[in-house]
């Protein structure tokens, strides 16, 4: 116990006094009620804070919530969903609620820096020192007005992380182009990117799927734990326990997540195998009947030729909306018994088989949720087509119940083009060969079946490393690669080399400690202009951002506010047409007028994109309409229909127009990239690293987890997964995240725990809280342990978001001397990729590591 | 008279933290220190089975305003500062059953602490994974109750700010601080006092739902009058079969657990 002087002495006080008075207390309570303990004593009235209510849009993960903003005295207090959302019922996720002290962070930067060390290097302090705005972007300006001079333009690269859904055409969309390089890259292929070819390349939609949780009687979470992160968390947090209560929920996860914790079913597939577990429950819908007729057809006869191991005759199948399901049972599915399911997934057969079968009773009213997991691994594409082709037999897609595409707010305003500014030099070297490697012949990148159109975030650093001069200005926003990039000490290596690069954030993050100038950012949950679009529970929506309190720093938003200020410095340097384009193109649609300053043109941008929404002649589908730009900033949100049924039937984005489980449309794509380098389609997929050959290439299909490292000299198989309080590893500077960071299921507060199960500890001789050295082939990292039955003997599991070395003094265990609080996972992970989308690996097993006590 | 309770319905509760978030961003409760969690609503964590057979668990927990408040008989209160004859109890109960507390007339003894079956005086690592938990916490005399916003120490000197200096900008002790007024209640605690969950009080007193209540995205939590038939919770309670904790040391809690957290085992 603590004793203070006080305490200690008021404490002994009154413990004599208590002896005191027992000779006569007793009389004297009977006659005083007011003293007794239990006697009722009317508290004094109190007041709730006096406040407002301001729409805004979080940005904590990727579902970017319509949220609402307590503010009272331009400070923001607390956070809720807003209340008209359709897709979040007017609650936020635990995310939201760390937005004041994310907002409020003592670490943010207050004004714009300039490095005085020229060396860089991770652990070697910049020795930042404060400057003016002016003082900041002349040095950026004349940095790329020397590169126009030369005839470098090609030489300046931007990389976007996070951004605003539409002003990123601002300085994404805009900057690049005008200016003249084709160096410019999003960070999209780090996040979920392999997702969108399950259903890409199968019904021809390249995008996140929504699920109809209200009406779903059998939901399938798999690689995904929506309680907490990937997508549409509030929709989730809010309907789970009715589809618990009236259906079956389903968990495939290698670890002990929160919907595993929750479900009727846990299935931890053996990393990287989703793909044979989706072809052993494909196997048993098919053998047992229990496909949807009404979407996939029947046999002609009526009698079920699906029978283990025998070939079918495609014209015995009559198809309706789909295609190839003969093709794909002959190639594929045949042999995919619940008994190989079990050898290659480790999921006992009868449980492969008991599930299956409640998928199949359920359906079309069943959603298989594919999520990063499944996708996110160097044979990604295929484990996604596999998971994602099961909605096809069940005829969940489009269906009640079932798995929707996604749905739009509706036509938002457009910003003017940007065409006419774009000079003769921005022409010439604005059309280089990206860096990224996209389109290579081992690298198709191929995203909406289009061979090199898909970005490889994480291949800009080993291009990078690969040509150092090629990049001499490198602007970036909103970004951390050296943090959240797989085999992150290449980003280390490669940004110690770039001779300029300019930062924009909020905090002094990894990558920030290799710039040469930072300008310090809004925090745009709170303090910036603009719309964000999204969708989720059957609705799309546009919701506001708007600067709903006092900026306590001289912060500027990158997309806008900066991009207005450079344009100012470029055009007095002598190259007009980004302030050209800002400046006469942009008119407020209320006013009429240009914007004057860049808070103007902010806040103008915003208006334009929403305009359609306010100031319509005709008004949007959805919600009742919105009668000018002060009811909408007060709304602070517009939401467009609901999703309408079979949709797409009929009139898939496939080659086929059908849901094709024999994709032609995969086949299209691959046939034009063979053609590209003169070769086959299995030449192309022995160098990307895929085994299918043939015909199977083009059937959802079981490809082997690719593993790095020896079973040997890396005997454990690495799982990482995401935080439910990881505001995308932005948040663990807050006390709160730290505090609550128990709330990821076996998790430590204050700490990064490896997960190991008892078993191996025992083999091993480790126990918890042992601090332990975990290596992979791409480097290693310390933390503490922790034996847990919530991992699989053999792997070993570690959230990602801890392991800062930089960011602030919460998340770094040391800022000023560079020591991590934990360790990151992309320190271990090994820089590899899915190559048919482009997608970073970060699952599927694809790290074997060793553990050794430190 | 009312007794007013909670039902936190386990089947609903996913244990994603909004509660206890909420409930931080509603009262201002300070960051963890000297093994106080300072967290008037927090979690119990528990994983138990054998792989694969492994079940995890999370029970939501707060203050349990007990009926039978081994807090409020403990607490010495100051009689001398109270004056004759005036209750001078600094935990007490209202006639709405909710236990409060009148830092007035607390001399941060941390007795109740010691005899609240569901407090600990000092928390251990046992904490940080979900095992233990302490509903009252306790600002030590002398110590500065909200020592994160008194920072004087900058990642980055001159480029960016300290606690101290974000709280002297925003002109609250604590920036985001949700400035409601209380009358024995007070928004942020000074040093010598524990502190525990009101209810939300000043929320509930002016018809409102307490912050835990409102904020939660499954709708786990119900507020209100057990005494009260037509109330959801009394109805909810007549229904399902609920539990309270500890009831075997006789405290009646006013916090009542209904639902299974997990659907296997």
């Amino acid at each position: 116990m603590r004793l203070s002087r006080r305490s200690f002495i008021m404490g002994s006080a009154v413990s004599l006094g208590w002896l005191a008075a027992g000779g006569v207390s007793a009389a004297a309570l009977a006659g005083a009620p007011a003293t007794n303990a239990l006697v009722p004593r009317k508290a004094r009235p109190s007041k709730v804070a006096v406040g407002e209510w301001v729409g805004s849009t979080c940005q904590g993960c990727t579902q970017w919530c319509a949220i609402q903003i307590y503010v009272q005295n331009g400070r923001a207090t607390r956070v809720r969903g807003n209340p008209l959302s359709k897709t979040n019922h007017g609650y936020c996720c635990p995310r939201g609620h760390l937005i004041p002290q994310q907002l409020y962070d003592p670490d943010r930067i207050k004004m714009p820096m300039k490095r005085t060390n020229p060396v860089k290097g991770r652990g070697i302090d910049p020795k930042f020192v404060p400057i003016s705005w002016d003082e900041a972007l002349d040095a950026v300006a004349d940095k790329m007005m020397a590169l126009r001079q030369a005839g470098e333009a090609h030489k300046l690269m931007y990389m976007r992380g996070r951004y605003s859904s539409t002003s990123t055409d601002l300085l994404y969309g805009t900057l690049p182009k005008v200016f003249g390089t084709p160096q410019y890259f999003s960070h999209s292929a780090i996040c979920a990117e392999a997702e969108k070819m399950g259903p890409g390349l199968t019904q021809g939609f390249f995008g996140y799927r929504d699920y109809d949780l209200e009406k779903t009687q059998c939901l399938v979470l798999w690689g995904t734990d929506p309680l907490a992160s990937n997508r549409m968390v509030p929709n989730t947090i809010n309907r789970f326990h009715e589809i618990v209560a009236r259906g079956t929920v389903i968990a495939v996860d290698p670890r002990l997540s929160n919907v595993a914790s929750k479900a009727h079913e846990w299935l931890p597939v053996r990393p990287g195998a989703d793909g044979a577990l989706a072809g052993a429950m494909a196997h048993v819908l098919l053998t047992e009947g229990l496909w949807n007729r009404e979407f996939v057809g029947d046999f002609k006869d009526g009698k079920n030729l699906f029978v283990a191991r025998k070939a079918v005759d495609e014209t015995a199948f009559d198809e309706k909306e789909t295609f190839g399901l003969v093709k794909w049972w002959n190639l594929e599915l045949k042999d995919c018994t619940p008994a190989w399911g079990e050898k290659e997934t480790l999921i006992p057969a009868e449980q492969i088989v008991r599930v299956a079968r409640a998928m199949g009773k359920a359906a079309p009213k069943t959603a298989v949720w594919m999520g990063p997991g499944v996708a996110m691994s160097p044979r990604g594409t295929y484990a996604a087509m596999a998971v994602h082709a099961l909605n096809g037999l069940l005829g969940s897609i489009d269906a009640e119940g079932g798995v929707w595409q996604s749905s739009s707010p509706g036509s938002l305003g457009k910003f003017p083009s940007a065409d006419k500014y774009v000079d003769e030099l921005a022409k010439k070297t604005g059309k280089g060969k990206k860096l990224d490697g996209r389109g290579a012949k081992d690298m198709p990148a191929m995203m909406n079946a289009k061979p090199g159109s898909g970005v490889v975030t994480n291949n800009v650093a080993n291009g990078l490393l690969k040509d150092p001069e090629a990049i001499k200005v490198f602007l970036s926003s909103w970004s951390n690669f050296n943090f959240s990039c797989t085999g992150a000490d290449r980003w280390d290596k490669a940004m110690a080399k770039i001779p300029f690069f300019v930062h924009m954030v909020t905090n002094a993050s990894e990558m920030t400690q290799f710039a040469d100038i930072v300008l310090p950012s809004t925090f745009n949950a709170a303090e910036g202009w603009s719309i964000i679009t999204n969708m989720g529970n059957g609705h799309g929506y546009a919701s506001l951002q708007q600067a709903a309190v006092k900026r306590l720093w001289d912060v500027k938003q990158e997309e806008t506010e900066v991009m207005w200020l450079l344009a100012e410095k470029l055009n007095a340097r002598g190259f007009p047409g980004l302030f050209e384009y800002y400046s006469t193109e942009f008119k407020d649609p209320e006013t009429g007028k240009a914007p004057t300053t860049a808070l103007e043109f902010s806040e103008i941008a915003a208006k334009i994109t929403s305009a359609p929404i306010w100031k319509a002649k005709e008004p949007m589908k959805g919600d009742p309409p919105i009668n000018g730009w002060a009811e909408f900033k007060a709304k602070g949100m517009f939401s467009g229909p609901k999703y309408a049924l079979k949709k797409n039937w009929g009139k898939f984005a496939t080659a086929t127009k059908k849901f094709e489980f024999y994709s032609e449309t995969l086949k299209k794509g691959l046939l034009e990239h063979a053609g590209k380098y003169e070769t086959t389609v299995d030449d192309i997929l022995a160098v990307s690293g895929y085994e299918a050959r043939g015909e199977r290439a083009f059937v959802p299909h079981y490809e082997t987890p690719k593993r790095h490292g020896t079973a040997k000299d890396f005997p454990f198989t690495f799982i990482d997964y995401k935080s439910r309080l990881n505001r995308e590893g932005r948040s663990a500077n807050t006390s709160w995240y730290q505090e609550f960071k128990k709330v990821d299921p076996g998790d430590v507060a204050w700490n990064d725990v490896l997960k190991m199960n008892p078993a191996d500890g025992a083999q091993l001789g480790l126990k918890t809280g042992d601090l332990v050295k975990v290596t992979s082939p791409a480097g290693s990292i310390v933390v503490e342990l922790k034996l847990w039955e919530g991992v699989r003997p053999g792997t070993v599991t570690k959230c990602y978001g801890q392991g800062h070395w930089a960011y602030g003094q919460i998340a770094a265990k040391d800022y000023a001397r560079a020591t991590p609080r934990g360790g990151n996972n992309n320190e271990i992970l090994v820089d590899d990729y899915d190559r048919l989308s482009g997608a970073t690996a970060r699952n599927g097993g694809f790290t074997g590591v060793r553990i050794e006590k430190a | 008279m009312a007794r007013m309770g909670m039902v936190i319905d386990l089947a609903r509760c996913v244990g994603c933290g909004a509660c206890a978030l909420a409930c931080k961003t509603e009262n201002n409760t300070r960051i963890r220190s000297e093994n106080q969690s300072f967290n008037w609503a927090d979690f119990i964590m528990h994983t138990e089975g054998t792989f694969p057979n492994t079940r995890h668990f999370v029970m939501p927990v707060l203050c349990n305003h007990c009926t039978d408040a081994p807090c409020v008989k403990i607490c010495p209160g100051n009689k001398k500062k109270a004056g004759k004859g005036k209750p001078f109890k600094a935990l007490f109960k209202t006639p709405e059953g909710i236990t409060l507390h009148d830092p007035e007339l607390c001399v941060g003894c941390g007795r109740c602490q010691k005899a609240c079956p569901y407090s600990h005086e000092e928390l251990d690592n046992t904490s940080l994974t979900g095992e233990t938990y302490s509903v009252i916490s306790l600002n030590a005399a002398g110590d500065d109750p909200q020592p994160f916003w008194s920072g004087k120490k900058a990642a980055i000197a001159g480029c960016t700010a300290t606690g101290a200096e974000v709280s002297a900008k925003t002109k609250v002790r604590v920036p985001a601080m949700n400035a409601w007024q209380g009358g024995e209640l007070k928004a942020i605690r000074s040093d010598d006092v524990i502190e525990k969950c009101t209810f939300c009080y000043h929320r509930v007193q002016n018809g409102l739902q307490p912050a835990c209540v409102e904020v939660c995205p499954s709708k786990a939590r119900i507020f209100g009058d057990q005494d009260d038939p037509q109330s959801p919770i009394a109805q909810v309670l007549a229904k399902e079969r609920s539990f309270r904790l500890r009831e075997e040391k006789g405290t009646k809690p006013n916090v009542h657990y209904v639902g299974k957290y997990s659907q296997r085992g």
